[in-house]
């Protein structure tokens, strides 16, 4: 009952060029809803060089979606995912979400989208009122941010603030410990890696008040060459280093300052390190990074966690991402809410959804909870370990304490204005 | 360019005002007011939203690339950052939407205006340049912009946009939130949006514009001042472009930095060829293959890329020329034939 | 803006030397994308936008061969072969059928083949990104030169740029095929009319260009990570050196580069936020000066 498509079938774009363009010409504009099934739509990113974005989230969803197919659908109407690429513009994004709504007859969107496409999706969940989870975006202003706020929209992947509370608190904690006064940060310039940034350091401070910050690097993000950030960072000679880069970023980063012994000459601490996707393809991983915790079949050091991993891997050859979980959690809160309102429709899920709290192999102590107050997801794994280069790549995990958490998440919110 | 130039018919270097070209522009006129009516029919005939989707889309894209086509097709000025100034109409409308509160139309002339003062002050640097140097110099200047619109997060929100939806407040009993409303609105804009390309493409100044095309040095000895002359056709494409942009700004409630990357340039440029360069109307049939294109490849395969790739290459190398273009070639050998025929 | 930091560089030896070592470096690196992009144009008149497309193939293809055979050498040669072939055929079956037209179709035909690649590398390889890591030889501490920090593994990248910039200067000035090439640009009918295949030279050259964007994409496969389209960026900037530097020349692009290397490197410090900006305010200020370029020759 899915209509996803795995990477590698070039049968379908074979057809598409043999005349299936003359075809369909017409298709999009014929509505056909039909009444049995219910068709859930999903934008995400599955070209270019986010790609791996898409099909990671793509694959998360599914295993889900299959579960619950399984056990009758929701409400009794079995799932039909309808998954469409928005090649990371935008206004694709936003014609996608549209169009998946409107002409495809989507009665729920699961916004996969990073940054700006997820505000675009925002925009258009605003505008048709239906039912939207946003799986991919961490900007913490996408839901805590009143001016952003609509009943029918809700975030099912971490929060930034959130992980630079617990990561501010662990490097303090190792600032402290070891007396790393003199840091330094690098991260990619645009709105995720400047306000995890901005935010660690500001819990840093807090919580090691003789903590200073000499150099700033913002390369772009997909920069090639980190030359320059890596020369000016090894300059200002600090004591430790913070990153929020990611992905191909963070590898090419990696690979760069290990031939100028960055790693050697200071403590690192790279949220976004302890992800399988960066942890394997990196050949030659430097010991003892600091990282926050992305996906890890480990932490929760849980059966039920290691056995979702091992799902996954079983079924796409490949470990999990942090995206995978987040789009995995979407389907589970979105299954349970409509046990909970016995009902597949939007307003239902959406008022059943709010203040949710369901099992989940990827909570911090067996649960995860849909907040009712700003619609984001609260009470997930999350904790911070060094890393080595084999498995299980994160040996010990410090888990962060969400009492904290939602305590000075309350107050950062007091000081932005947003309540 | 030479080639370019060469493809075209002798035809359009024919003196441009007398009473024949009086009576076509009440043609146009005619055929713009029809069109109008039939796009505005199209919501009481079908209730597919995506259509009307559909059709705001290409307003957008249509206005832009046939302001476009001004410079390409009858100046022989090849931008490739024409699309800076689409970005600029969807941040100048957005912005002055989200920081004054004035009332769209307010807000649609204001950007305008501060459209033409930014294309006044780059167009005088670049219209000096030919040829290539004059794509290279204009593609500086929109990833200038790009790059500012990127770093000046207080003002535009950096790379997340203008985010919290754009303020649509009802104008004159038009009430843009109101889906059909804005589908008329766009459809209007798009339409009299032509009309006025068109007047001034028929205009003595657009033949002038043909003459630099053609042969810039003999349109300086007459007496013209080639300089001027493109610097006026530069602003004026601009206001266009910065139209289509206000049109994407209200479609998507936001603006975002990609509006202004030279992608969208790049799209421009794309259409303008899939259409065809030597006929008016010939973006305008870039625009709906290119987007019913995307909307249909990109449903039924992610390889997006390989399909899209292949059509452009039929283009390129199969056709080598627009389908407009290609077109009318076919439709004048026919005639030809006829007539041969006894 | 941080102009206390750049006007402390200036006032430190140290930090002088490094970031103009650094700026080299980055310099070189792009000196090696850029060459072929205008050699290509130099000769054929065609502004290669596909250029970063051969670059990506060639890391792919050094990744490859590297992650079988375990040579260096071997995936360096693999990732130039390979471009160089590929560069041969795409030049033959698809871009030869458009030089009668205008530079629009020229830039459709390359436009398609940056879509398609793309996507060929999505299917062949994955989406998802890839390293080849670092080779045990290079993996050794940096070296200090002059008080300046450098990496073995970029001084071999800089020994090689530098022998491409000699041998393609020396070959094109000095050499018969160099002067047949150069004749090729200058007037390719009488080229013809002479009874040299041009057709031959168009192909041999745009495998050249193929192969040195190729070999650029090689070199960096250790340092740089691998997706779909991460040529680019890499086009982008290679395509801002060589207009700098003017279209066709040589010099000008190593010029361009070594340019372009010390604004990203100094801006880093004194512009953190608008370093990428600054390239191109510099592009547009070059090119209202010299619309040619620094070193191109005004054209007829």
């Amino acid at each position: 009952m899915t209509k996803s498509r795995k990477p590698g079938i070039s049968r379908r774009s074979a057809l598409a060029l043999m005349g299936g363009t003359a075809v369909t010409f017409a298709t999009p504009w014929v509505a056909g809803a039909q009444a049995k099934t219910i068709k859930v739509g999903m934008p995400t990113i599955l070209s270019g060089r986010v790609a791996q974005l898409g099909t990671s989230s793509r694959n998360g969803i599914m295993i889900e979606v299959d579960k619950v197919n399984a056990a009758g659908g929701l409400a009794g109407r079995p799932i039909e995912m309808v998954i469409r690429d928005s090649k990371g513009q935008p206004q694709e994004a936003a014609r996608v979400a549209r169009e998946l709504v409107n002409t495809d007859g989507c009665e729920i969107l699961i916004d996969a989208e990073a940054s700006s496409g997820a505000f675009a999706v925002h925009e258009v969940a605003r505008d048709l009122g239906v039912f939207c989870v946003h799986t991919n975006s961490e900007t913490s202003s996408l839901t805590a941010d009143p001016k952003q706020h609509i009943p029918n929209a809700f975030r099912t992947a971490r929060q930034g603030v959130h992980d630079s509370i617990v990561g501010g608190g662990y490097a303090a904690a190792i600032a402290k410990a070891k007396g790393l006064k003199k840091w330094a940060t690098c991260s990619p310039d645009y709105a995720y890696g400047r306000d995890t940034t901005g935010e660690f350091v500001y819990y840093l401070k807090q919580f090691a008040p003789d903590v200073e910050i000499i150099s700033e690097a913002w390369p772009k993000l997909f920069q090639p060459d980190y030359t320059e950030v890596v020369t000016k960072i090894l300059q200002a000679k600090p004591q430790a280093l913070y990153s929020a880069l990611w992905g191909g970023d963070l590898t090419s980063y990696i690979d760069q300052a290990n031939i100028y012994a960055l790693f050697t000459q200071m403590e690192v601490f790279a949220v976004n390190m302890a992800d399988y996707t960066a942890l394997t393809v990196v050949k030659n991983l430097p010991k003892g990074i600091h990282s926050g915790n992305r996906y890890i079949k480990t932490y929760p050091a849980t059966a039920e966690n290691a056995a979702w991993g091992d799902a996954y891997k079983a079924k796409f050859n490949e470990y999990p991402t942090n995206w995978s979980w987040e789009n995995a959690t979407a389907m589970m809160l979105i299954a349970a809410a409509s046990k909970k309102a016995n009902s597949a429709d939007g307003k239902k899920l959406a008022e059943a959804m709010k203040g949710l709290t369901i099992k989940s192999p990827f909570g911090a102590d067996g649960t995860v909870t849909m907040r009712a107050e700003d619609h984001t997801l609260i009470g997930y794994a999350i904790g911070w370990g060094t890393t080595i280069p084999v498995e299980p790549y994160v040996p010990e995990v410090k888990s962060g304490d969400w009492k904290q958490i939602l305590a000075l998440e309350a107050e950062w919110k007091k000081t932005k204005g947003y309540t | 360019m030479t080639e370019l130039q060469a493809e075209r018919g002798g035809d359009l270097s024919a003196p441009p005002i007398d009473v024949k070209s009086k009576r076509l522009r009440y043609i146009d006129l005619l055929i713009a007011i029809a069109a109008f009516a039939v796009l505005a029919s199209l919501p009481f005939l079908f209730s597919s939203k995506a259509l009307l989707d559909f059709v705001i889309r290409c307003a957008a894209f249509g206005l832009f690339a046939t302001s476009l086509n001004l410079l390409v097709g009858y100046t022989g000025m090849i931008s490739f950052g024409h699309g800076m100034f689409f970005g600029l109409g969807a941040y100048g409308f957005g912005l002055i939407m989200q920081r004054t509160g004035v009332p769209v139309p307010v807000a649609f002339l204001g950007t305008l205006v501060l459209t033409a003062v930014v294309a006044t002050a780059i167009g005088a640097i670049c219209v000096r340049l030919k040829e290539i140097y004059f794509a290279f110099v204009t593609l500086a200047f929109q990833m200038l912009i790009h790059s500012i619109i990127l770093s000046w997060v207080s003002l535009t929100g950096g790379d997340q946009g203008l985010r919290g939806g754009i303020p649509r407040p009802k104008f004159l009993g038009i009430d843009p939130t109101n889906h059909i409303h804005l589908y008329i609105m766009s459809c209007a804009l798009l339409v009299i949006g032509l009309l006025l390309m068109r007047q001034i493409a028929q205009s003595p100044f657009g033949y002038t514009l043909r003459m630099i095309r053609d042969n810039a040095s003999r349109a300086s000895f007459i007496g013209i001042d080639v300089w001027r002359a493109k610097l006026t056709i530069f602003v004026l494409s601009s206001l266009f472009a910065s139209t289509g942009g206000i049109i994407m700004c209200l479609f998507v409630s936001g603006a975002y930095p990609e509006f202004a990357y030279w992608t969208i340039s790049g799209e421009g440029i794309f259409i303008n060829l899939l259409g065809g360069v030597t006929t008016f109307l010939g973006p305008m049939v870039g625009t709906v293959l290119l987007l019913t294109l995307n909307d249909t490849v990109t449903r039924l395969t992610e390889h997006y890329g390989i399909v899209l790739g292949i059509v452009i290459l039929f283009f390129a190398i199969g056709l080598r020329k627009g389908l407009m273009d290609f077109a009318v070639e076919w439709y004048e050998a026919r005639r030809g034939d006829k007539e041969r025929a006894p | 803006m941080d102009i206390d930091a750049l006007t402390g560089c200036f006032a430190s030896a140290a930090c002088l030397v490094t970031q103009t070592t650094s700026g080299l470096i980055i310099g070189m690196l792009l000196f090696l994308v850029a060459v072929g992009l205008t050699l290509i144009f130099g000769v054929l008149k065609v502004v290669n936008f596909s250029h970063g497309a051969f670059y990506m193939f060639g890391a792919y293809f050094a990744m490859t061969a590297y992650q079988l055979s375990g040579s260096f050498a071997l995936a360096m040669l693999c990732g130039a072969a390979g471009t160089a072939i590929l560069g041969l055929i795409f030049e033959r079956v698809f871009m030869s059928r458009v030089y009668g037209n205008d530079v629009l179709m020229q830039l459709l035909v390359c436009y398609a083949f940056v879509l398609i690649f793309d996507d060929v590398v999505k299917i062949v390889w994955g989406p998802e990104f890839r390293s080849m890591g670092m080779p045990t030889a290079f993996q050794i501490p940096p070296l200090f030169i002059a008080g300046g920090v450098v990496p073995p593994y970029y001084l071999l990248l800089i020994g090689v740029a530098l022998a491409v910039a000699a041998v393609l200067g020396f070959s094109l000035a000095r050499t018969r095929v160099g002067k047949v090439i150069r004749a090729a640009a200058h007037n390719p009918g009488m080229v013809s009319a002479l009874g040299i295949n041009t057709g031959l030279i168009y192909g041999g050259v745009f495998a050249l260009g193929g192969m040195l964007a190729g070999l650029a994409g090689a070199l960096a496969a250790p340092v740089r990570s691998l997706t779909p389209g991460m040529g680019f960026s890499v086009l982008i900037e290679s395509f801002i050196v060589t207009v700098i530097g003017g279209m066709g020349s040589i010099l000008g692009a190593l010029i361009g580069a070594l340019l372009i290397g010390l604004i990203r490197s100094f801006g880093s410090l004194g512009f953190p936020l608008f370093t990428e900006g600054l390239m191109y305010l510099f592009m547009v200020i070059v090119l209202v000066a010299r619309p040619t370029g620094l070193f191109g020759k005004e054209v007829a």
